[in-house]
């Protein structure tokens, strides 16, 4: 049965990887609202809510085999 | 609002996942039940995810930010009150006959408690409820879409329509419940930035207050009198209509909620799947009604924000929409915007799983072809998937041709569930209730919701038959139609079944209570049991309340 944890972390790692990288190539790229770099923040917190997934399913994964 | 590459990208990314989570999962098919119940093999906390993100369809997420905008937290009461306490019943006390008594859907489980022809109109009813309301939803984003992004109307519900049929004809529910997670999970990282800002950006909740009517940032307060607040609902019909008929009705009997905790791997995690999904679902109102009151307050602060204007008042529904475009760069307006679509087609998809069961096994099982080889099931399992969609779509080109009798339509849909729950709550804890006096009950309980829906007006509609009483709201008729329809089932449910024979005890072991052995597993740590979990989330719930009131 397939661990949804590996499709779902994956999923999440890649998008915060993008919006990791527009936050960091282009920095000043604001709304109209606000002042906060808002891809850089919130892909950093996917990236990690999808990289905790992954070592989720890796533990689940080893402790089966 | 104006899309980059990158937020196209982001949306092939997503569609891309959520079909190769379909294929991957089109192996483990072979036979019906595999792809109509998932063969009762989901982890908990997925099922869980999963019962919480089918019922969270576009219209939610539009129309709760919509009427965060126009009633503020009191909207919250359609999860506080109207939501978690008849979850909390559903997990408790309502699975254990569910689950115990292996229907495969909820109309079988009337059929087992009582006879054919209770499952056959509980089964007709909710066919074409989903197919309406997945239509219904469909038209409601594609309408969206239309409006804020110029795509084509016929382009987004085809495009869309077609990816959801691509995932649930390759792995059935399971299929559809595993991309619903993914989909809770894509909605709560596409909205809970939204609300944190635009709150931030508003002075955090005490500057909401100090900017709105007061009447907006309080959920009980003005509870007092219908016309003291903005719902135009009083204490009674909130409490009755809405907290215990209708959300009883839906969260307890809808087989689109409760066909994700009958997937559950045993009993016990079937029955903690409603108690664990009314955590996150507690906390929704923060994702998909905060937004909404911010907007209102930031209307009021000259930031440039205004509320979004049609026809010379104000279109609440694009409220949220409105505010990704003031809030989110390129990139993350992307994942806003794969939110929205992965919220619709969780909607959708449950609706199509669901339809399916309850038209294979209830209709095409029982009256067309019974006793066929289940590898025959199986294939119209799959056609009906089909058969789904087209309908859907039909539906959502009837619902753009037709907005008004749309209205109609859902106004009726509220009336079909409200009476059922009265059918199951005696069918379930009176073992003398008969098959006849459910099966009249629920006509005659129908049959006055449709007549009060005729008789009263509210806001100018309804009165179809006569005029004999105005509502100060839609919502309050809509809350006093659900009491009327669920006093009278109840009512002449026991009537006809104290003058029938009752059924022998031993033909319902399973069915009943008192003659069905719950399980307790007193062994199991108390997470992992539903009686402290459910304490947990009352104590959550009464903080909440009083935080809000």
């Amino acid at each position: 049965m397939l661990d949804l944890r590996v499709p779902s972390g994956l999923f999440f790692a890649l998008l915060g990887v993008i919006l990791l990288g527009m936050g960091i190539i282009a920095p000043d790229m604001r709304a109209a609202l606000t002042d906060a770099n808002v891809n850089l923040y919130c892909g950093a917190a996917m990236t990690v809510f999808g990289a905790f997934l992954l070592v989720m399913a890796w533990r689940a994964g080893r402790s089966h085999s | 609002m104006k899309l980059a590459p990158v937020d196209y990208f982001i949306l092939f990314l997503y569609f891309a996942f959520v079909l190769g989570i379909g294929w991957r999962l089109r192996k483990k098919i072979s036979t019906s039940g595999d792809f109509l119940l998932s063969g009762h093999g989901v982890p908990v906390w997925i099922t869980s995810l999963a019962f919480i993100a089918a019922n969270l369809g576009a219209q939610e997420l539009i129309g709760m930010s919509a009427s965060g905008a126009k009633y503020g937290i009191m909207t919250a009461h359609f999860y506080w009150i109207g939501a978690i306490p008849a979850i909390l019943f559903m997990g408790l006390f309502m699975m254990p006959f569910y689950y115990g008594s292996k229907a495969r859907s909820v109309p079988e489980y009337l059929k087992m408690r009582f006879d054919e022809k209770t499952r056959t109109f509980n089964a007709c009813t909710f066919a074409v409820m989903t197919v309406f309301s997945s239509g219904i939803s469909m038209y409601a984003l594609g309408l969206l879409l239309q409006l804020v992004l110029g795509w084509d109307f016929s382009t987004s519900v085809l495009c869309s329509a077609a990816i959801v049929l691509a995932y649930t004809f390759l792995g059935g529910l399971t299929s559809a419940i595993y991309n619903e997670v993914l989909q809770f999970l894509l909605i709560v990282a596409g909205f809970a930035p939204l609300a944190l800002m635009s709150v931030v950006k508003a002075g955090g909740w005490a500057g909401i207050q100090s900017r709105v009517e007061p009447v907006m940032t309080h959920a009980w307060k003005y509870m007092g009198s219908a016309s003291e607040n903005p719902m135009g609902a009083g204490l009674f019909s909130m409490v009755a209509g809405l907290g215990f008929v209708l959300s009883f009705g839906y969260w307890c009997t809808n087989f689109l909620v409760v066909q994700r905790a009958m997937a559950a791997e045993s009993m016990s995690a079937a029955r903690r799947t409603p108690l664990i999904g009314a955590l996150p679902k507690m906390f929704l109102p923060f994702v998909v009604i905060l937004p909404g009151i911010a907007a209102l307050a930031l209307s009021k602060m000259s930031l440039g924000y205004d509320l979004p204007m049609k026809d010379g008042g104000y279109d609440y529904n694009q409220v949220l929409t409105t505010l990704m475009a003031k809030f989110y760069p390129a990139g993350m307006l992307g994942v806003g915007l794969t939110g929205l679509m992965a919220s619709f087609m969780s909607g959708m998809a449950g609706n199509v799983t669901a339809f399916n069961t309850v038209w294979t096994y209830d209709i095409y099982q029982t009256h067309i072809r019974r006793g066929a080889p289940d590898a025959h099931y199986l294939k119209v399992g799959r056609l009906t998937t089909i058969v789904g969609v087209v309908l859907s779509i039909g539906a959502a080109y009837y619902a753009r041709r037709y907005s008004n009798i749309m209205d109609l339509l859902q106004l009726v849909f509220g009336v079909v569930n409200a009476p059922l729950f009265a059918t199951f709550v005696l069918g379930m804890f009176w073992k003398r209730a008969t098959a006849n006096g459910a099966f009249v009950g629920l006509i005659t309980g129908t049959s006055a919701a449709v007549a009060t829906l005729c008789l009263t007006v509210a806001e100018g509609k309804g009165g179809w038959f006569g005029h004999v009483y105005s509502f100060s709201s839609a919502m309050a008729q809509n809350f006093w139609i659900a009491i009327v329809a669920w006093t009278t089932c109840f009512v002449v449910t026991i009537a006809i079944s104290m003058l029938g024979r009752p059924r022998p005890d031993r033909e319902m072991e399973g069915l009943v209570y008192g003659l069905t052995k719950v399980p307790h597993d007193a062994t199991a740590k108390w997470y992992q049991r539903p009686a402290p979990l459910a304490v947990l989330v009352v104590v959550l719930l009464i903080l909440l309340n009083i935080w809000f009131a």
